[in-house]
């Protein structure tokens, strides 16, 4: 399950881990799991988890020789906060965004689907 | 002094009244790359203008400054400037004030700039980083999902760049329209359309209601999203591309999206410009002589500056 994002893959794959588990995990429970799909050092996964904790996405407790990472927000909380941003008034947005297309007016849309339904019922099937 | 005065009223006039001159050329999305390239190209001409205005008067300035203030007073006034006018101690003072206000004003637009751009930048790169780790990968995309209601799908530029949909946006779209969607977005992300909002909106804020780069910004914005429907309706189909644009845009689904016939008679109906341009594209000689007329208003506009310094200095 080698997962195309290119550069930060190993990111994301670390944050869906650690939001799959309910408390706190520890390098050493990932790197086990992480094992399990891939051939990977477990440096890799303490580096990584390291820069996921100094870039603001882990926060970690002290537990003897060991961290405990727990995610600093849910995943839902992170979508709902990139969702408003993206639905925001188009206008002020400073992230430059490019939408699919914007919600269309009620008359707009009641005119394409009248097309659409038009050109629908005389195409041959 | 008077290639400097030459300069500074063109760039006047090309902010002040391209506008007015290239929206009807590029308002029907005709041929969408001139148009895009026609915008910028008058952009790039008034900023070239001022540019060349200001580092005249600059040059002239620093060589002989008493020289400057008499050339700009027989300039502006005429017959009015005597020499009692210039050689007064307040004359020299005035035009030193005013040139302390004009360099100030282009230093504020240019920190108006790079405040604006660089912010944009860094929330884009903040949103596309945080959109690849808490969204889920839609495997054989390289798109992500975001758990939402609201139907929507947007690209945003990063390193890497994501492009999201929504749980609601899948809900709505068969095989080919998300196809339809990846395409569109893909599109943009290649063509760099973010780099092209990015230094538009940066002049926008840098040059405040100057109609030029206010309506300018707009306008090629609509006109990359016009340029991604066209590589979007090469890669999936126009058809596909159409329901989609629909489905996401009412939150419906809306079926059958089999290859349909050639042009279809939209003219009745009051669709999205958008959209009718999908539905009845123009034909080949119609886009190849628009086309034509928008890359030589571009050139010209490119060369204008040029040649005005030139003759003006002569």
């Amino acid at each position: 399950m080698v997962r195309m994002r290119g550069f930060g893959e190993l990111e994301a794959v670390v944050m869906d881990r650690v939001w799959d588990h309910d408390g706190p995990v520890t390098v050493r429970d990932l790197f086990d799991e992480l094992r399990e799909a891939r051939p990977i050092a477990y440096t890799t996964v303490m580096s990584t988890m390291d820069n996921l904790h100094r870039k603001g996405w882990l926060a970690r407790e002290r537990d003897g020789k060991a961290y405990r990472y727990t995610a600093v927000a849910s995943r839902e909380e992170y979508s709902a906060r990139l969702m408003r941003e993206a639905l925001a008034e188009a206008g002020d947005a400073e992230a430059v965004l490019s939408h699919f297309v914007a919600s269309m007016d009620g008359d707009q849309a009641e005119a394409l689907r009248a097309v659409l339904d038009k050109f629908a019922g005389g195409r041959p099937s | 002094m008077t290639a400097a005065l030459v300069l500074l009223g063109y760039a006047a006039v090309a902010a002040w009244c391209g506008p007015v001159l290239l929206a009807p050329l590029t308002s029907g999305g005709t041929s969408v790359r001139p148009g895009l390239a026609a915008w910028l190209s008058a952009m790039a001409s008034a900023l070239l203008s001022a540019a060349l205005s200001m580092a005249f008067t600059i040059q002239v300035a620093v060589a002989n400054w008493p020289a400057l203030t008499q050339a700009l007073c027989r300039e502006v006034a005429g017959k009015m400037c005597t020499p009692q006018v210039y050689q007064s101690a307040l004359y020299p003072a005035g035009v030193a004030i005013a040139a302390v206000a004009v360099v100030l004003a282009a230093l504020l637009a240019l920190w108006r700039y790079g405040r604006r751009t660089q912010r944009a930048v860094a929330r884009t790169r903040l949103h596309a980083r945080t959109a690849l780790l808490a969204g889920r990968a839609l495997p054989g995309t390289g798109a992500v999902v975001l758990n939402d209601p609201r139907p929507a799908a947007y690209c945003v530029a990063g390193r890497p760049a994501a492009i999201v949909v929504t749980s609601g946006a899948l809900a709505v779209l068969d095989q080919p329209q998300l196809g339809a969607v990846l395409a569109h977005e893909r599109a943009h992300l290649a063509g760099r359309h973010h780099l092209l909002a990015t230094v538009t909106r940066g002049l926008s804020a840098a040059f405040p209601r100057v109609p030029l780069f206010a309506e300018g910004t707009g306008q090629v914005s609509r006109l990359a999203e016009l340029a991604a429907d066209d590589a979007a309706a090469r890669a999936a189909g126009r058809w596909a591309l159409v329901t989609a644009l629909l489905a996401i845009a009412t939150g419906m689904a809306v079926p059958g999206t089999t290859v349909p016939g050639t042009a279809l008679a939209a003219a009745a109906f009051a669709v999205p410009a958008r959209v009718e341009r999908l539905l009845s594209p123009p034909g080949r000689g119609t886009v190849a002589v628009s086309g034509l007329a928008l890359g030589l208003v571009s050139g010209v506009l490119i060369l204008l500056p040029v040649l005005l310094a030139a003759v003006a200095r002569a």
